[in-house]
């Protein structure tokens, strides 16, 4: 008999939607609402001893918490490790992945499921990722691919694209035979003689995201201020990247009134930094927020900004740090933020 | 180098006391000119632009209009071609550039199999960084001329004749619309001496451009962005000369600036769009130069063509992550599709350690000695990633 943990977030052990996500890690015994129909599908000679669970903004935003989940799935030893479906769900994926990902380093094997633009994707540090739909609507057929995929790494074969696997498809670097320019006017020519597919390159997809709906109450929320203008303390001490940037930092602003020049520098390579540099708050307007704070406006500023360089950005960084940057501001309560770009 | 500026017998020599000259301006304390050739251990750090020797006379006869102050000659251009004037030294604002003579960038770059004359400079105390700039311009356009000068009595080792654009019976029309990133001081485009920003896109003559009518002032993304040099042999323009009365009808080049707004990218592509369909271009290779916010001029600019009924085949770089993972581009047109990858902005080089470093003892972009041994992405290679199609560059799916 294998034994397996399921790991789930708040919504699918059906402790609540976003008034749960800040939920911290925590283990039930056996299989939990879509771990019953996996059971199932898994028969007899697989057991979910266990169900771990953690709120989507505590998994996605605070560092420590995906360690947390890692210990109480260690517990059980398991054969493998399930993790998702996510679906299109940022924070959920990104937790899935990395649940994933930190069970395969702890020596367990491991396989999560999420849509593949699921920006969770990237995280999974190797551990095996099966395509779900973009919704829970879809949930049959993705635990239908997930149970298939958990009997396959049990017997202890390879997962393949047939298999649903997604990720990891690189285009790597090549020495063309002809120049770009040359290959242009045979695409053109390709065109015009009707093929209407011809490309070197398949275009993505770009999600829209839906904004959230209005504050009702701005006079009792907390808001945050954040920027991708790389405004950074003047030694830059987290080593914030000019460009392609990698990570994001935070910065306290508690105490502060205002930004004074020569402490704070903008090290963003895409643009003129001398008015920034001159006046920080053209970056980062944390005069006029402390003023609307001053004056009621705002229920309160969020006593941190969060902070990157926009510029060459790879998509799935950009991405990520979205995700990132939403499961830390629910986590922290801010219901209310303003990104400057530059 | 020599006492002399001269061309004998298939080598160029120069005077480094007249190119210094031809340079000097009082916003210049101090330059200096020295060569690097292909093969060479040395780096070429902070590189600002690259320009081709081209004279048609005394002066330039014309070249790099707007520039220089020689008379206009008619008749054939001079071209020193595998030699380059190149730039190097800090500005403001300016993205860090390299070239590498050897090793694996010197492939990536045209610059490393050109023989390149560095021209060096130490800004005047209290010198304006924009008049620091416009000297480099000047000066490296004047040295330029001066160079291909030396040949203007030589027999040319080749000749060539362009066709100019213009329609053929019975073959499609195909243009190039190249997008020239204009978006303030020292990231700006000249074209015929005045800088590019607010202009409508306009036709202009492919001779002009082989001339020195578009001269570049864009100091940011050094893969992303096109030197002089690059606009001199325009690689569109050459890819449709090259197979014009064949299997097509090159119908020209329309020059497009890449404005800051989104609103006004918006607008400025579907202005070229028109002038296009004006033109009676069927299809366009259009061209981009910068990074992520040029995306969005190539994705406006492809679906305005495609809603006139214009075949369009965008070039673009692709920012995929350094395991070429993420998604390539970071605006996406809507309804046009064809596009031709000219590789990896994010792709990793390892690169060896050099025995020279010319442009700036430091790499700033990593606090590192210029001629030490250093990983760097493909972004920092000026050129490297052929905005307007010169380069063999590209990525693709393993299959």
């Amino acid at each position: 008999m294998a034994r397996i943990v399921h790991y789930l977030n708040q919504f699918f052990i059906g402790a609540g939607g976003e008034d749960a996500a800040a939920q911290p890690p925590s283990s039930q015994a056996g299989p939990v609402g879509p771990g019953r129909r996996l059971a199932q599908l898994l028969g007899d000679e697989h057991e979910i001893v266990a169900t771990v669970s953690c709120g989507d903004d505590d998994a996605a935003g605070r560092p420590e918490a995906v360690a947390e989940i890692a210990a109480l799935i260690a517990e059980h030893q398991p054969d493998l490790v399930v993790a998702g479906p996510a679906f299109t769900s940022g924070r959920y994926g990104l937790a899935c992945a990395r649940v994933a990902a930190a069970a395969k380093a702890a020596g367990f094997n491991s396989v999560a499921a999420m849509h593949p633009d699921n920006p969770g994707l990237d995280e999974a540090g190797g551990a095996p990722v099966v395509a779900s739909g973009e919704a829970a609507r879809l949930m049959g057929p993705a635990l239908d691919t997930l149970s298939a995929a958990v009997k396959k790494l049990l017997a202890g074969e390879v997962l393949t694209n047939a298999d649903g696997l997604v990720g990891l498809a690189p285009r790597q670097p090549r020495m063309a035979e002809r120049t770009g320019a040359q290959r242009a006017v045979d695409l053109a020519l390709a065109r015009l003689a009707g093929d209407r597919d011809a490309t070197e390159v398949p275009l993505p997809r770009f999600d829209r995201v839906t904004p959230a709906p209005p504050i009702t109450d701005l006079r009792n929320s907390t808001l945050a201020i954040l920027t991708e203008g790389a405004l950074v303390p003047d030694d830059n001490p987290g080593a914030l990247e000019s460009a392609r940037a990698t990570k994001w930092l935070r910065y306290s602003l508690e105490g502060r009134d205002e930004l004074k020049p020569g402490e704070w520098r903008s090290v963003h390579g895409g643009f003129s930094t001398v008015w920034a540099n001159e006046d920080p708050h053209r970056i980062l307007p944390l005069d006029a927020a402390r003023q609307l704070e001053r004056e009621g406006a705002i229920g309160r500023l969020y006593e941190e900004y969060l902070v990157t360089a926009g510029n060459g950005t790879s998509v799935a960084n950009a991405r990520r740090f979205g995700v990132e940057w939403a499961a830390d501001l629910r986590h922290s309560g801010a219901r209310a933020a303003i990104l400057t770009a530059t | 180098m020599g006492d002399a500026t001269q061309w004998s017998d298939g080598t160029l020599t120069v005077s480094a006391e007249e190119a210094q000259a031809l340079v000097a301006a009082p916003s210049l304390a101090d330059v200096k000119v020295s060569w690097a050739s292909p093969g060479d251990a040395v780096r070429i750090v902070k590189v600002l632009d690259v320009v081709e020797p081209r004279s048609k006379g005394p002066g330039g006869g014309g070249v790099f209009p707007g520039w220089l102050e020689g008379p206009a000659v008619e008749g054939p251009t001079h071209v020193l071609r595998g030699a380059a004037v190149v730039v190097a030294g800090y500005l403001p604002r300016a993205q860090e550039a390299v070239i590498d003579m050897s090793g694996p960038a010197a492939e990536l770059s045209p610059f490393g199999s050109t023989h390149n004359l560095v021209i060096e400079f130490t800004p005047a105390p209290d010198a304006d960084w924009a008049d620091v700039d416009d000297a480099l311009r000047r000066g490296s356009l004047a040295l330029a001329a001066r160079l291909a000068e030396a040949t203007l009595d030589a027999p040319p080792d080749e000749e060539e004749t362009v066709p100019d654009p213009g329609p053929v019976d019975g073959l499609p029309r195909i243009g190039a619309v190249t997008n020239l990133q204009t978006q303030g001081v020292f990231k700006d485009v000249f074209v015929r001496g005045s800088s590019f920003n607010g202009q409508a896109p306009a036709l202009i003559d492919p001779a002009e451009i082989d001339d020195g009518a578009v001269v570049s002032g864009q100091f940011g993304h050094p893969s992303l962005r096109n030197p002089t040099w690059v606009h001199q042999n325009h690689p569109v323009a050459n890819a449709l000369r090259a197979r014009h009365g064949k299997d097509l009808a090159f119908a020209g080049v329309v020059l497009s600036p890449e404005p800051v707004s989104a609103s006004e990218k918006a607008r400025i592509s579907a202005a070229a769009a028109q002038v296009c369909a004006d033109a009676g271009f069927e299809a366009v290779i259009l061209t981009k130069e910068g990074g992520g916010n040029a995306d969005a001029d190539i994705a406006l600019k492809m679906d305005a063509l495609e809603d006139m009924g214009i075949t369009t085949v965008g070039l673009f770089a692709e920012m995929a992550g350094p395991d070429g993972t993420g998604p390539p581009i970071v605006v996406a047109p809507e309804k046009a599709t064809a596009m031709v990858s000219t590789g990896n902005y994010d792709t990793r080089l390892d690169l060896p350690e050099m025995e020279r470093a010319l442009g700036g003892e430091e790499l700033a972009l990593l606090g590192v000695p210029a001629t030490s041994a250093m990983q760097l992405p493909t972004a920092v290679i000026l050129a490297s990633l052929g905005c307007l199609g010169g380069g063999r560059l590209t990525c693709a799916q393993e299959a």
